[in-house]
C-alpha cells in the first residue's frame, strides 16, 4: 500500500501565502511515500518547504509560472501496478476539457493522469483510466475563478489493481473528504 | 524402524504425570509447564480442546487487531470519511491504527532480521519471520503498557523453534506410521469417532507388531495388546494429538503447522504475562517499578540485586570482589535475566536450560508469607524465579576463578558477558538446582525475620561494600562446602573399597577408618575438653562462637535440621564431615559452595584453631607456630596459613599414634625453626602414605567419572605445593623438608623423578616404599601434573598481588586482595586435604 500526495497550483507567494492551516495539519510525515506536484509552485525554494518536503520521492511538472525551468513539461512514472502521468495542464487546450485530457493521457499511455491549472478539484473516469485534477492547495485565484476551494488529493494505491482517490477539500472552513474508487481492469494492464 | 525408542516398549507402565509423557515433544511439554495445557488432563481430548480454545482466542485477537483499512472499507460501505481517511489524526481511526502497526512492524523487523544470524536455517526464513513479527505485534498491541522492548523477540524465537522441532518430529513419526494418519475420518460422522479411532488403533497395533517382528522381539508379539492404553505411549500421544476432530476439523490437533503461530503466541503470552505467576517476564522489561514493590526500583534491578544477595550468601568473596570492582549486578544480569540466558548458551543448550526453568512452578511458594512487599525480592518467591536466580549464581560460580583474576570492571564484564563455550550446561543446572533451595530458604528466612537489615540487603546496590572490607565475612556454609566435596570423595572411596573387598569394608565398620575419615572430628574432639580445662585456647572458642553466630543468622532459622546439630558445632568447626555423616541429606545446601568463603573463614580462624591443639600437644610446636605467625610478610603469611592448615594433621597424628607423633613433633620445631613452611605437612604425609595410596586410587577413579571430584583433587594438589607457591624464599626450605621427611622415613628409596617438583618425587618415593602396584605411581604422577598447573595458577595470582603491594604498600599488611583470597582458598583446601590424609591414615 502506497500513499501518493497529488498537489499543485500553489502560487506562493504571488497569489497566496501558505496552505490553509486545516489542510496543513492533515499532512504529517511518515504516511506519504510519494509526492506528485503538478506545477506552478512559483518560487523554487518551495520545494524545500512544507508540504513538499514530506517525503524524499517527489516528482514535479513545470507550470507556466514556475521559476525553475528545469522541470519537464510532463512526466510519467510507475507506482505498483499503475502508470501515472504528470502534467501541469496549461498546455492542454481547451482547459478543463475531458476529451483533450483523455487524449493527452493516451499519448502518455498512463492509467492515471494528474494535472492542474484549473484550481478546482475534478476527477474523471473514462475508458481505461482516470484523470485527476487536485486543484489548488492554497486556493489561489485564477482567471477562471476567484473563489477556488483549497484542495489536494491523496492516492491510495494498493498492491492490487485498485486505487482509492481521497479528496481533501476545504469548503467554508471545513475539511471535506471524498473518496473515489478506481479499479484497473485486467485489459488495461500495460502491454509492456 | 520406528523412531520411538525400544525402551518405551519395555516400560508399559504409563506414567500419569504428563511431563513424562511428552518427553519427546518439548513444545507440548513446555505448553504444559507454562500452564497453557492442563497438567493432568483427563484425556487427550482435554488437551486438544484447550489447545483449540487458546488458538481461537488468538485468531480472534488477530482478527480484531490486525487492521487492513482497505478491507474494512468494503464491509462498511461509507464510514465516516472525516475520521477514516488516510490522513486522519484521530487515534481511533483504522488508518492511524494501521500506521501505528506499520511503525511497530518496522521496529520489529529491525530486530528480527538480526535474530540468530548463525542459525539462518530456520529463523531467517520468510515464514518464520512473518510469524514472529505477527506474534510480537499482536502481543505489543494487547499490552500497550509494555510495548515492544528489544529482547522480546529472543524470548519468542526459541518457543517457536521448539514447536517447529516438534512438528518435524511429528512428520517423521507420520512417515513411519503413515497408515494411522491417513484419513479414515472420511465418511465417518462425528459420533462414530470412537469407532474410527479404535479402527485405527488396530492398524497401529498391526504396525507395531510388524515393527517388532523385524526386531525379533517375541515378547511384543505374544503379548496381545487389547487396549489403546497399552500402546507405546509416545506414539499414541502423537497419534492422538494429530487426530482431527471438532467442527473445524483441524482445531483439535495439538500440534499443527497451521497453528504454530497460535501456539507460539500462547506460550509467549504465558511466559511474558501470566496473571497468576510470580516471574513475569514482561515486568523484567518494564522500566517502572512493579505494583506493590517496596523498593521502588524496576523489577529487573530488584531481581538482579536479589541475585547478588544470593551470591553474597553463597560465595561472599566473589560477591565482594564484584562489588569492589564496581560491577553492578544489572550490568550483566539484565541480559541474563531478560532473555532467560538466551544469549549465554547456544540454542540447543538453551532449550535444556529452559526445560528446567519451565519445569518449576511459577506460583508463590509461600502463600502464607505472600506479603510480597515485605519480601523485597519477589522473584525468589516462586520456585521458578528462585531457579532462574540460582542459575545465574551458578554461572557466576562457574566463572569464579576468572572473575577473581580480573582487576577491572570492564574485564570482568567481558568475561561475564562472554561465557566460555565449553561450559557444561548440565553441570550448571545441577548446581543451580542445589542452590535453588538455598535461594528459597533465603526468602524464607527473610520473610520470617522480616528481613535482617544487614544481611538481607547485603546484596543491594551500594551496600555490599561492607562485605569486601571486613575480613570477617559471613562464611556460613563454608564447612558444608567441604561436606559436599567430602561426600563425593567418600563415594569414590567407597567405590574403591567395594572393589578392594571385605578388608576395607571391615575397616569401615570397625571404626578406625571412619575415625580417620573424620579426622577433623577426631582431631578436634579433644580440643574442647582440653581448652575448656586449660582455658588457653582462644582460637577455637572464637571460632565456635563465630560459627554459632553464623548459624544463628543464616541457618538456624532457615534449616531447622542444621540447628539441631548446633550442639556439636564446636566439633564441627573443622569437622565438616560430620555433616555428611550425620545428615547426608543436607548436601543440597552444600553443593556448589565455593572455596573462598571458607578461606576467609579460615584465614582468620584456622591459625588460631589449628595452633591451639598444638599448644596442648607440644610446646615446641606452639613456639614454632608463634615464630611463623610473627613473620608477617606476604609470603610469611601464606606459609603461616599453610602451616597452620597442616597443623591439625600433626595433632591428629599425635592423638592417634603417640609414639610416632612425639618423634615427629620433635622434628617439627626443628623444621619450623628453619621456617620451612611446607615441612610439617610432609611428615604426616609420609606417615600416611598407606592411606594416601588408597585415597589416590579411589580418587583417580572418582576422577574419571566425576568431574566435580576434580576440584578437591586440585585443591589437594595445590595445598601440597604451598611451599613453592609461597615464593622463592620458601622453596628451599621446602626441599629441605622433603629431605627431612625422607630421612625420617629412613627408607632406601630411589627417587624416580627428582624433578623440580618435590611433591612428585616424594610421592614416587612413598609409592615405592609401600610396594604398591604401579597404578599408584601413575595416579600420583597425574596428581603431580595437576599440582603443577595449580601451582602456576596460584603463583601468578601471588605475583599479581606482589605487584599490587609494590604500588600500594598499605595493602601488604591486610589480607584482602583478591588473589590472596583465592590463594587462601587453595591453602584452606590444603588444610582440609591434609586433614583428610591424616584421617584416613591407618
Amino acid at each position: 500500500m502506497v500513499l501518493v500526495l497529488a498537489i499543485g497550483d500553489l502560487h506562493i507567494p504571488h497569489r497566496a501565502s501558505d496552505l490553509p492551516a486545516k489542510l496543513k495539519q492533515m499532512l504529517v510525515p511518515g504516511k506519504i511515500q510519494h509526492i506528485l506536484c503538478a506545477g506552478n509552485l512559483c518560487i523554487e525554494m518551495l520545494i524545500f518547504l512544507f508540504p513538499l518536503n514530506l517525503c524524499p520521492d517527489r516528482h514535479f511538472a513545470r507550470g507556466e509560472y514556475d521559476e525553475n525551468a528545469r522541470y519537464p513539461e510532463s512526466k510519467t512514472l510507475t507506482i505498483g501496478q499503475f502508470k501515472l502521468g504528470l502534467c501541469h495542464g496549461h498546455q492542454i487546450i481547451p482547459w478543463d476539457d475531458l476529451d483533450s485530457l483523455a487524449m493527452f493521457q493516451r499519448q502518455l499511455d498512463v492509467d492515471i493522469l494528474v494535472t492542474g491549472h484549473t484550481h478546482q478539484f475534478k476527477a474523471y473516469k473514462h475508458g481505461g483510466g482516470v484523470v485527476i485534477i487536485p486543484g489548488s492547495a492554497t486556493g489561489a485565484h485564477i482567471s477562471i475563478t476567484y473563489d477556488a476551494n483549497p484542495s489536494f488529493v491523496l492516492l491510495d494505491i494498493e498492491m492490487g489493481l485498485r486505487v482509492v482517490v481521497c479528496v481533501y477539500e476545504l469548503i467554508d472552513g471545513q475539511v471535506k473528504v471524498n473518496k473515489i474508487d478506481f479499479k484497473k481492469t485486467a485489459t488495461t494492464l500495460p502491454a509492456h | 524402524m520406528p523412531p520411538v525408542p525400544a525402551s518405551d516398549h519395555a516400560s508399559p507402565i504409563r506414567e500419569s504425570i504428563s511431563e513424562s509423557r511428552f518427553s519427546s515433544l518439548r513444545g507440548v511439554r513446555w505448553r504444559i509447564d507454562l500452564g497453557i495445557l492442563p497438567k493432568s488432563p483427563a484425556s487427550i481430548d482435554d488437551i486438544r480442546r484447550i489447545a483449540a480454545d487458546s488458538r481461537r482466542r488468538y485468531a480472534h485477537l488477530r482478527r480484531r487487531l490486525i487492521v487492513d483499512p482497505h478491507l474494512s472499507k468494503d464491509e462498511s460501505k461509507s464510514p465516516d470519511l472525516i475520521v477514516d481517511n488516510p490522513l486522519s489524526q484521530s487515534p481511533d481511526s483504522l488508518w492511524s491504527r494501521y500506521f501505528r502497526n506499520a511503525e511497530l512492524e518496522k521496529m520489529l523487523d529491525q530486530d528480527l532480521s538480526r535474530l540468530y544470524p548463525d542459525q539462518e536455517g530456520y529463523f531467517q526464513t520468510a515464514t518464520c519471520q512473518a510469524m514472529l513479527r505477527q506474534i510480537l505485534l499482536l502481543w505489543c498491541l494487547i499490552h500497550p503498557e509494555c510495548g515492544y522492548r528489544q529482547g522480546m523477540h529472543e524470548l519468542l524465537a526459541p518457543l517457536l523453534y521448539v514447536l517447529h522441532i516438534d512438528l518435524q518430529y511429528l512428520s517423521h513419526v507420520r512417515d513411519e506410521y503413515e497408515d494411522c494418519f491417513s484419513d479414515e475420518f472420511h465418511g465417518v460422522s462425528l459420533p462414530e469417532i470412537e469407532l474410527s479411532s479404535a479402527y485405527r488403533f488396530e492398524k497401529i497395533m498391526n504396525m507395531n507388531t510388524a515393527a517388532t517382528d523385524k526386531d525379533g522381539s517375541v515378547q511384543e508379539k505374544s503379548a496381545k495388546v487389547t487396549s489403546l492404553d497399552e500402546l507405546d505411549p509416545e506414539t499414541k500421544d502423537i497419534f492422538l494429538m494429530s487426530d482431527a476432530y471438532g467442527v473445524e476439523g483441524e482445531l483439535g490437533v495439538v500440534l499443527s503447522e497451521k497453528f504454530m503461530e497460535h501456539d507460539a503466541y500462547c506460550m509467549f503470552d504465558y511466559l511474558m504475562n501470566d496473571a497468576n505467576s510470580v516471574v513475569v517476564m514482561a515486568e523484567l522489561f518494564s522500566p517502572s517499578p512493579s505494583i506493590g514493590s517496596s523498593t521502588g526500583l524496576p523489577p529487573i534491578i530488584e531481581a538482579s540485586s536479589a541475585m547478588y544477595q544470593l551470591l553474597s550468601i553463597i560465595d561472599s568473596s566473589l560477591h565482594s570482589h564484584l562489588v569492589e570492582l564496581g560491577v553492578e549486578p544489572q550490568y550483566f544480569a539484565l541480559r541474563w535475566l531478560r532473555l532467560l540466558f538466551g544469549r549465554e548458551f547456544s540454542l540447543e543448550d538453551l532449550l535444556v536450560v529452559w526445560d528446567d526453568i519451565f519445569s518449576f512452578p511459577n506460583l508463590v511458594s509461600f502463600p502464607d508469607k505472600a506479603n510480597e512487599s515485605e519480601l523485597g525480592c519477589r522473584i525468589l518467591c516462586s520456585p521458578r524465579g528462585a531457579f532462574i536466580l540460582a542459575m545465574a549464581v551458578s554461572m557466576l560460580l562457574q566463572l569464579r576463578s576468572s572473575i577473581l583474576a580480573t582487576e577491572y570492571a570492564t574485564a570482568c564484564l567481558q568475561r561475564l558477558l562472554n561465557l566460555p563455550e565449553d561450559i557444561s550446561v548440565k553441570k550448571l543446572i545441577e548446581k543451580a538446582k542445589s542452590l535453588q533451595s538455598l535461594a528459597r530458604d533465603t526468602v524464607f528466612s527473610c520473610s520470617t525475620q522480616g528481613g535482617i537489615p544487614g544481611h538481607q540487603h547485603g546484596g543491594r546496590r551500594g551496600q555490599s561494600l561492607s562485605y569486601g572490607s571486613s575480613p570477617v565475612t559471613p562464611n556460613l556454609l563454608s564447612d558444608s562446602y567441604w561436606e559436599e566435596k567430602w561426600r563425593l570423595l567418600h563415594a569414590a572411596e567407597e567405590l574403591d573399597k567395594e572393589n578392594c573387598g571385605d578388608t576395607v569394608s571391615s575397616d569401615m565398620a570397625n571404626g578406625p577408618l571412619i575415625g580417620r575419615f573424620n579426622l577433623p572430628r577426631t582431631a578436634s574432639d579433644p580440643c574442647p575438653t582440653d581448652f575448656q580445662s586449660e582455658n588457653k585456647n582462644v582460637g577455637p572458642s572464637d571460632t565456635s562462637t563465630r560459627v554459632d553466630r553464623n548459624h544463628g543468622i543464616y541457618r538456624s532459622d532457615k534449616v531447622p535440621r542444621i540447628s539441631a546439630t548446633e550442639e556439636s558445632l564446636c566439633l564441627e568447626i573443622e569437622a565438616e564431615t560430620d555433616y555428611v555423616e550425620e545428615q547426608p541429606d543436607q548436601d543440597v545446601i552444600v553443593k556448589g559452595l565455593d572455596v573462598a568463603e571458607e578461606s576467609r573463614f579460615n584465614a582468620d580462624n584456622s591459625l588460631s584453631t589449628a595452633t591451639s591443639p598444638h599448644r596442648m600437644v607440644n610446646d615446641h610446636e606452639y613456639d614454632s607456630e608463634d615464630s611463623s605467625i610473627t613473620s608477617s610478610s606476604l609470603i610469611g603469611r601464606t606459609c603461616d596459613e599453610a602451616n597452620s592448615a597442616e597443623n591439625p594433621c600433626n595433632t591428629s597424628i599425635d592423638k592417634d599414634e603417640n609414639s610416632i607423633a612425639s618423634s615427629r613433633s620433635g622434628q617439627g620445631p626443628y623444621s619450623v625453626e628453619k621456617h620451612a613452611a611446607g615441612l610439617k605437612k610432609w611428615k604426616p604425609l609420609s606417615g600416611r602414605f598407606q592411606w594416601l595410596r588408597r585415597f589416590n586410587r579411589g580418587y583417580a577413579e572418582g576422577n574419571m567419572g566425576n568431574r566435580i571430584a576434580v576440584e578437591p583433587q586440585k585443591s589437594y594438589v595445590v595445598a601440597d605445593n604451598c611451599g613453592s607457591i609461597s615464593g622463592a624464599p620458601a622453596s628451599d626450605p621446602c626441599h629441605n623438608s622433603y629431605e627431612v621427611s625422607r630421612n625420617i622415613e629412613d627408607e632406601d628409596k630411589n627417587v624416580i623423578g627428582t624433578s623440580g617438583d618435590p611433591c612428585h618425587s616424594s610421592y614416587e618415593a612413598h609409592g615405592e616404599i609401600e610396594d604398591e602396584d604401579k597404578n599408584v605411581a601413575g595416579n600420583l604422577r597425574g596428581i603431580a601434573k595437576a599440582m603443577l598447573e595449580n601451582i602456576q595458577v596460584i603463583e601468578s595470582i601471588f605475583k599479581q598481588d606482589q605487584g599490587l603491594d609494590g604500588s600500594k604498600d598499605s595493602k601488604s599488611t591486610t589480607i584482602s586482595g583478591d588473589g590472596q583470597a583465592a590463594a587462601m582458598a587453595a591453602l584452606e583446601e590444603l588444610r582440609n586435604i591434609s586433614n583428610f590424609l591424616s584421617a584416613c591414615d591407618d
